[in-house]
């Protein structure tokens, strides 16, 4: 029984870790697929999100605000960010977008670093998501379920828009051709806004959602972002479904490992990343 | 391959070799550590600017070999032997091999692969290096690295700055005959068009391989004098943001110029030693020059310079 429930809470925490690592991934795929630009700032802006958060949260002391406004805000800071530094680009070699988000990657860094200091900051679990479940003799934290969940309404939120409704169509166009998809009259540019701001706003709801949970650090998304990598590249770049699994599959090998194999648990985390790379470098899942 | 004066590269690069010769006159401490920072810079943005602004190839892994140079120098001095020439030595060849063995794994992707894929294994070896502390020191590192051996004595700041100038000379001059020979223009038209490179009768791989194995090398090399200049290493110089440093420096520079990585760690150089005050916005004064050099001159501060000469 101690074993058994050693192993359900490790779960747990891993499809927590996993549904993070989803909410980055999510941007990140959807932005690869549709503007061809792997996004290196989707973790920074998640970063940003929890500080974002943080600061609602200390102005307002209401964590439904900080929830709602956040990932908001972080869409409108991505949207921005769109506008002014990869419009202007989109012409040229794609690498030069890539090194573009870097870029970013470092100036959000100091800026937050500036913004809120050193320390470690997070928004202290409200009373009412304190509580946890008991399903079949295991004690299960409320608030871990419930950024589960989100995770999982996210996905199934993305699946639908994009094979389901009439916007999804026309950004399956471009993800497929988008030469002929502009041809037929798709409005590519406002698309890739469009796009951008989604991506970016889900980085903000796992920012918000991580804040409450586990503290925000500077240099925390140079550390997640290689996560988000690893995740869409065992998925294949640009496909959704399978960032989803690998998400949590990630998630959850990762708190394996460092439950049982402390020494080596990055390692191996690593390892399969350049595994599934060298064998598969369009994923297991396949390039979409 | 001719060394004409008129060539405006060969007149940059002998005006940097004669002003780092003559640095040491000033006898101050600060700017000799500088100078030898930036001629260790200067190696490491050179090698990795072969693969991003010749091979066309954006790495994420090249941290890889300036962590291993790094530490090859450290492990061999600390448990081998106490001596600073055949540590380098050491330094050099273990890079050669590991730039081999990396080669082989990475090289047969491009673009947005190889680019994930050298990630990977840089963060591979950056989680090894934190994990094994036993032999790495773990997230501590080594320090106390010894200068001096039975070959020769470095403890003088001024002979290691003697030292690592003669590595820089030989190295960057190699690296200039090789960027102005045959193997140069081959690497270069990879960049361009590898589609069209095995019309000449050249193997794809067998060029990346070899411009891979020179990168690692030289920064193997670069890492070997970092470690002897400042007597410790960290598992951050294999952390995957180290690799801003080159990429920086080159994109000022101008990638697609021999000098363009040499004038660009002069001024990241300079940048550093200023920004000591401001050390909290190191990353956002970067980003900032990046942004701009990317929106305005993606051929970097040599390519505006030119272009501002011809509208005169």
């Amino acid at each position: 029984m101690d074993v058994l429930s050693v192993i359900f809470s490790q779960l747990l925490i891993g499809l927590y870790r996993g549904s993070i690592y989803w909410l980055i991934a999510a941007g990140l795929t959807l932005i690869f697929g549709v503007l061809r630009v792997v996004n290196f700032a989707q973790a920074t802006l998640l970063v940003l999100g929890g500080y974002t958060a943080y600061a609602i949260y200390q102005a307002t002391s209401n964590w439904v605000l900080a929830l709602v406004m956040t990932p908001l805000l972080v869409g409108a800071i991505g949207l921005a960010i769109e506008v002014t530094l990869l419009k202007p680009i989109y012409k040229i070699d794609n690498t030069y977008q890539l090194l573009m988000t870097f870029a970013v990657v470092l100036i959000l860094n100091d800026v937050t670093k500036v913004i809120w200091g050193k320390a470690p900051v997070s928004i202290p679990l409200p009373d009412m998501l304190k509580g946890s479940v008991k399903l079949s003799g295991f004690n299960i934290s409320l608030y871990i379920l419930i950024v589960i969940l989100i995770g999982f309404l996210i996905f199934i939120s993305v699946i639908y828009i994009i094979n389901r409704t009439m916007w999804g169509l026309r950004v399956r166009a471009i993800w497929r051709k988008r030469e002929i998809a502009e041809a037929l009259g798709i409005k590519t540019t406002t698309l890739y806004s469009a796009v951008f701001f989604l991506g970016s706003l889900f980085s903000g709801l796992g920012g918000a959602l991580m804040a409450m949970f586990s503290p925000m650090v500077p240099g925390l998304g140079d550390y997640l972002i290689v996560y988000a990598f690893i995740v869409t590249v065992i998925a294949g770049l640009g496909n959704l479904l399978g960032a989803y699994i690998s998400s949590i599959i990630i998630g959850v090998l990762e708190s394996v490992f460092t439950y049982y194999l402390p020494e080596i648990d990055l390692l191996l985390i690593y390892l399969i990343m350049a595994v599934v790379l060298l064998i598969k470098p369009q994923g297991i899942f396949g390039e979409r | 391959m001719n060394w004409r004066v008129k060539q405006p590269e060969t007149v940059l690069l002998f005006s940097v070799y004669i002003l780092t010769a003559l640095l040491p006159l000033t006898s101050d401490p600060y700017y000799i550590y500088l100078g030898a920072l930036f001629m260790i810079i200067s190696l490491f943005s050179i090698s990795y600017n072969i693969l991003f602004g010749n091979a066309g190839l954006l790495s994420f892994g090249h941290a890889l070999f300036f962590a291993g140079g790094a530490y090859t120098y450290a492990l061999f001095t600390i448990n081998v032997l106490k001596d600073p020439l055949l540590g380098l030595f050491v330094s050099i060849l273990i890079s050669l091999l590991l730039s081999l063995v990396i080669g082989v794994l990475t090289l047969r992707h491009t673009k947005i692969y190889f680019s994930m894929l050298t990630l990977a294994f840089g963060m591979l070896f950056y989680a090894l290096l934190i994990k094994w502390r036993d032999i790495t020191g773990g997230s501590d590192g080594l320090s106390g690295l010894s200068r001096s051996g039975i070959l020769i004595n470095l403890s003088n700041p001024v002979a290691r700055y003697y030292f690592i100038f003669l590595v820089f000379l030989v190295t960057s001059l190699f690296l200039y005959y090789i960027h102005r020979s045959q193997l140069g223009l081959l690497i270069k038209s990879l960049g361009v068009n590898e589609d069209y490179l095995p019309y000449t009768g050249h193997s794809v791989f067998k060029i990346r391989m070899l411009a891979n194995v020179i990168a690692g090398t030289v920064a193997g090399t670069a890492g070997s004098l970092y470690a002897i200049l400042n007597g410790a290493v960290t598992p951050d110089l294999a952390y995957w943001t180290t690799n801003a440093e080159p990429l920086v420096a080159a994109l000022i520079g101008g990638p697609k110029y021999f000098v363009g990585p040499l004038l660009g760690s002069l001024i990241y150089v300079a940048i550093t030693a200023y920004a000591a005050k401001i050390a909290d916005l190191w990353q956002f004064v970067l980003g900032t020059i990046l942004v701009a050099l990317i929106l305005g001159s993606r051929g970097g501060l040599i390519e505006l310079v030119r272009r501002i000469w011809k509208r005169s």
